[in-house]
């Protein structure tokens, strides 16, 4: 092009601006997803920490209702804790970061009315319930992954699904194996990876 | 605050760009849902034939693998060219984003009921409502778009009704409750405020050259 001005009328100066703004709102997004790291080492564990109540007392029903609500709880008072330490390092607030907190709030709306109507409606045994809880996991991160062009978090929503489409092959019995071998790769670890992302950004950060 | 500049050393006319690219970026965004109404009103109609395939027609097993894959084919060609010259905003890529993964996942999730012979659970059917449902209420969440919020909680109602529904009469009001008003009525809205925005936008020019 011989004219530094562009067809419809903007200049290059302000289409590099614009994509600037776009890399940044990606990066952004992406190291609050890893500020958020211990989101799902928490729920990783809180997890685990229902199958074993499950394991304990298989004909209590309101097992699960209860761990997610204490997780939420958790989840809230940390949050709440963290943003009187340090509001303005914890909470980015960009587009992004909005998007990807969009995604995972309506996943937990999801999966909470979803299971809350399968015990209600006495569809808690069906295979296709596990399943489900575990591709709509799998969605979130697969949403993130792509709002983030983030491969590691494509590769957990891979992990996620497989564990969901296994359920249907396997039975019940592998039940316990699939969400465990879940909880440790597709949420633990990926949350301890995220927070030693983070660490290393600020560590970058703070000799810069 | 009496000087113009903020205490982070951020001017009050930059802070007034950024609030309005926002919310340039969530109108885009909407605009691209508007855009894609079709879409919604598309898969509604396939719902549609391939529920009244499975009753009336015969090889009733062939109506959801056909229907489906036929409307992913339309789907994606039509979608590649109105892509072709579009502009895309971020947020109308995010929005994107959502529906990309829910697609990939309710395709993996329904080949893996249908080939394992569960696909008959009560909890099954109301995962694809909440697959759905889902989509909406990110979308919902991200655009700030209360009607497409109440799309949402129709698919969740319709995927909750299913754990209490008893006859397979029952079930198919259900689904075509959903697609009627969460498919088509919703698509045809989104493309009805498509067309008011382009007769508004073609009215603006008019009068800028006018």
């Amino acid at each position: 092009m011989m004219n530094p001005e562009a067809d419809n009328g903007r200049n290059r100066d302000e289409l590099v601006q614009r994509l600037e703004l776009m890399e940044s709102m990606i990066a952004e997004g992406r190291r609050s997803t890893a500020r958020f790291g211990w989101i799902f080492v928490l729920w990783g564990v809180i997890d685990i920490g229902g199958m074993v109540w499950q394991e304990a007392k298989p004909d209590f029903r309101w097992t699960w209702p209860i761990v997610i609500l204490a997780g939420f709880a958790i989840q809230y008072a940390i949050i709440i804790g963290l943003r009187r330490w340090t509001w303005r390092q914890f909470c980015g607030n960009s587009m992004q970061t909005r998007s990807i907190s969009a995604v995972w709030s309506m996943m937990g709306v999801t999966v909470l009315l979803y299971v809350a109507a399968a015990i209600l409606g006495h569809g808690a045994g069906h295979i296709a319930l596990a399943a489900a809880v575990l591709m709509f996991v799998g969605m979130a991160h697969a949403t993130s992954a792509l709002i983030l062009r983030w491969p590691a978090q494509g590769a957990v929503a891979v992990l996620w699904w497989a564990g969901g489409m296994a359920l249907y092959f396997l039975s019940w019995k592998y039940f316990e194996a699939i969400f465990v071998g879940e909880m440790v790769f597709g949420m633990i670890l990926f949350g301890l990876y995220a927070m030693w992302l983070d660490s290393r950004s600020g560590s970058k950060g703070a000799r810069a | 605050m009496t000087t113009s500049e903020m205490d982070n050393g951020t001017t009050r006319d930059e802070l007034l760009q950024r609030v309005a690219l926002m919310e340039a970026m969530i109108a885009e965004g909407r605009k691209s849902t508007a855009r894609y109404g079709w879409i919604f009103v598309m898969w509604g109609l396939i719902y549609f034939v391939a529920m009244g395939w499975a009753v009336f027609l015969p090889f009733k097993e062939w109506a959801w693998p056909v229907c489906v894959t036929v409307g992913v084919v339309v789907g994606m060609v039509r979608t590649r060219r109105r892509a072709d010259g579009s502009s895309e905003s971020q947020r109308s890529r995010t929005i994107e984003a959502v529906w990309q993964a829910m697609c990939v996942a309710i395709i993996l999730y329904v080949i893996a009921a249908g080939v394992s012979g569960h696909g008959n659970q009560a909890a099954y059917y109301a995962a694809v409502f909440f697959f759905v449902g889902l989509a909406h209420g990110i979308s919902a969440r991200i655009l700030g778009w209360g009607v497409q919020g109440l799309v949402a909680f129709l698919f969740w109602g319709c995927g909750t009704a299913m754990f209490f529904v008893q006859t397979r009469n029952q079930i198919l009001a259900v689904f075509l409750a959903a697609a009627f008003f969460g498919m088509i009525c919703f698509g045809l809205y989104a493309m009805m405020l498509e067309r008011q925005r382009a007769a508004a936008q073609v009215q603006r020019q008019v009068q800028h050259y006018a």
